[in-house]
């Protein structure tokens, strides 16, 4: 009986498929017009920056492609492969002058950043500044001092129960009202800070996982060995317990790669914002799926590349494999 | 030793307090530059504003403090029945994914795989503007009636915006809560899925009363922290027009400006939503923890 179940369920499934699958591909031949996305690429690239320029932006996102495909299908076990990281950290240094000008290159100001580019230039300035503040708040959390732990268990607590869009929109009315009358940062920097500041939250209690699997013998042997309480936690602890947490942290960059759309409810035109922009013009109107489904390609595309790098530092990472 | 950890410590706070005297002065100062101040009398004034959806009887000449309580109780009615859907698919998917149909098994993979690389702003503009403004009038068999003017199931009658997001986030929660579930299931020992076929039982009985029982410890710390997410995240009701209570607190601080006040009612209401969803968590925990221990 249980066979014929397991039959009909097949069965069922079956015919489920190739009805989806043949309206999406009738649909695909007949229905879809592709042209709001063919004709615009330029915007889902780099936004409105101008024409003459956009090599910038599109010279930093070829550079990160190109890093990404030789650090995941490069050559093993030669020399270079000791250069990837430090690569990987010039990368945002590049892609902040490449976008900004000065030093011989034409300056762009940020209104005219967006699609692709904005995403992740959102995403690469929140996660720079959220992880440092998060690994301070994890150690603060833990410390043995009252006061630096009271006030950074409520600082988490109280950030991870309010909403992200809720710190993004007060973030942008809020930040303005903290700082001294005169100093205004622009909206980009403020919806970075503010997510930074709401990511940092999350990381810290990441961390703070990572921190606890590190049995006390740890620091009572590097005390042994001579070492201060901020070398052992430089050397010792702090190492061991972010490989720990890294998988976690993994998953906090692909949702803060995703929530950088949340940007396009503040005006911003990020790679949600921009189609949305679009979607309003007459020329496009009613092509949601179309725009749609191509986003949702970009986004599970960059989304599973960030997860299959933090994949292969999980496994370079790994003590097992290094001491072989 | 103890000297100068007090020192620290009250340098420290003497550092924190200075901060925060600091964004106070200038709050201060730029309150006074607009005039505004700082109360909550504003509350009882009329909002003006209609609200699409409602719970209870509302009129615009309501006040502001009533608008606000509507739409935290359209807030808590998505909240709800998302979390009862998400839960059904979540564990659903999560047992398809270790069930021996293999075409089963890959389908509820897929699933998972797609959902939670995609953002969840972008699934709920789909959800809204494809799949139910999209579509035609189509009475199915009678009892669903899909319309863009709204769906009646069973004779309860829903607006468009509610189906949107609550399709939206169970779809997205629940491919969070399959592999949770995918997890505690695993975590289980091969051994009782051998011992409970042996004994005959059937393969959807042994999972329910076998091998789920002694998956929910695994399971319902990550699933409390999938709740609160869900709850978070239904705050993207904004984005399709559904008047929840982060859209009313938008239209408040439009009009009124009091964005300070806004934004501690806010911290507030989810306060209380988190009180209620992780207090009820943990008293499901509390009770199945007890039971298996009492089966012991």
């Amino acid at each position: 009986m249980n066979r014929w179940l397991d039959r009909l369920i097949t069965l069922l499934l079956a015919a489920l498929i190739g009805w989806g699958g043949w309206s999406t591909l009738h649909w695909l031949i007949h229905g879809a017009d592709w042209s709001v996305v063919t004709t615009n690429l330029p915007l889902y690239a780099v936004g409105s920056f101008p024409a003459d320029q956009r090599w910038r932006p599109l010279v930093w996102m070829v550079g990160l492609v190109l890093l990404t495909v030789l650090t995941l299908l490069g050559p093993k076990r030669i020399g270079w492969r000791g250069a990837l990281p430090l690569l990987w950290i010039a990368m945002a240094p590049i892609g902040l002058w490449l976008l900004v000008g000065g030093l011989g290159l034409l300056p762009v100001g940020t209104r005219d950043w967006g699609g692709l580019t904005l995403t992740l230039l959102l995403t690469a300035g929140s996660g720079m500044l959220a992880l440092p503040l998060g690994v301070l708040l994890a150690l603060g959390r833990r410390s043995a001092l009252p006061v630096l732990r009271w006030s950074s268990t409520a600082y988490i607590e109280l950030m991870r129960a309010v909403p992200l869009i809720a710190v993004l929109f007060f973030g942008q009315l809020l930040i303005p009202l903290f700082l001294p009358p005169g100093l205004e940062i622009n909206r980009v920097l403020r919806a970075v800070v503010a997510f930074a500041l709401f990511a940092a939250a999350y990381i810290a209690e990441d961390v703070r996982g990572g921190l606890q699997a590190i049995p006390p013998t740890q620091r009572e042997a590097a005390e042994v060995l001579g070492l201060s309480p901020l070398q052992s936690l430089q050397l010792v602890v702090l190492p061991q317990a972010l490989r720990i947490a890294l998988p976690s942290l993994t998953n906090q960059a692909v949702g803060l790669l995703q929530n950088t759309s949340l940007m396009a409810l503040l005006g911003l035109v990020e790679l949600l914002g921009i189609s949305r922009s679009l979607l309003a013009n007459p020329a496009f109107i009613g092509r949601y799926l179309e725009v749609y489904l191509w986003l949702a390609a970009v986004y599970w595309l960059c989304c599973t590349a960030m997860a299959l790098l933090a994949r292969h530092l999980e496994v370079q990472l790994d003590p097992v494999r290094s001491n072989r | 030793m103890r000297k100068r950890r007090v020192l620290v410590q009250l340098a420290l706070a003497a550092l924190l307090v200075g901060f925060a005297a600091l964004l106070v002065n200038n709050l201060t100062v730029n309150l006074i530059r607009t005039g505004l101040g700082l109360g909550f009398g504003w509350l009882g004034r009329p909002a003006g504003f209609a609200l699409a959806e409602t719970a209870l009887p509302y009129a615009p000449s309501d006040s502001y403090l009533w608008a606000l309580t509507i739409g935290w109780l359209n807030s808590l009615k998505v909240i709800v029945a998302g979390l009862a859907l998400a839960t059904l698919l979540g564990v659903g998917a999560g047992a398809a994914r270790s069930s021996g149909n293999r075409l089963l098994r890959s389908l509820a993979g897929g699933y998972v795989a797609l959902i939670r690389q995609v953002p969840l702003l972008l699934q709920l503009l789909f959800w809204y503007f494809v799949a139910f403004l999209g579509f035609p009038e189509t009475p199915v068999g009678g009892l669903i009636k899909l319309s863009n003017q709204g769906i009646a199931v069973l004779g309860l009658n829903l607006s468009v915006e509610f189906c949107a997001v609550l399709v939206g986030l169970t779809v997205f929660t629940g491919a969070s809560i399959a592999e949770i579930v995918r997890g505690g299931i695993n975590a289980v020992p091969r051994g009782q899925w051998e011992a409970f076929r042996s004994l005959g039982l059937g393969e959807g009985l042994g999972l329910r009363r076998i091998v789920l029982p002694q998956a929910l410890p695994a399971i319902l710390p990550a699933l409390t922290s999938q709740y609160l997410n869900l709850a978070k995240n239904s705050t993207l009701a904004i984005a399709v027009g559904y008047a929840d209570l982060y859209a009313v607190s938008d239209t408040t601080i439009t009009q009124t400006g009091r964005a300070i006040e806004g934004f501690l009612l806010l911290l507030a209401s989810f306060l209380l939503l988190n009180l209620l969803i992780s207090g009820g968590m943990a008293a499901v925990n509390g009770a199945v923890l007890g039971r298996l221990r009492r089966s012991r």
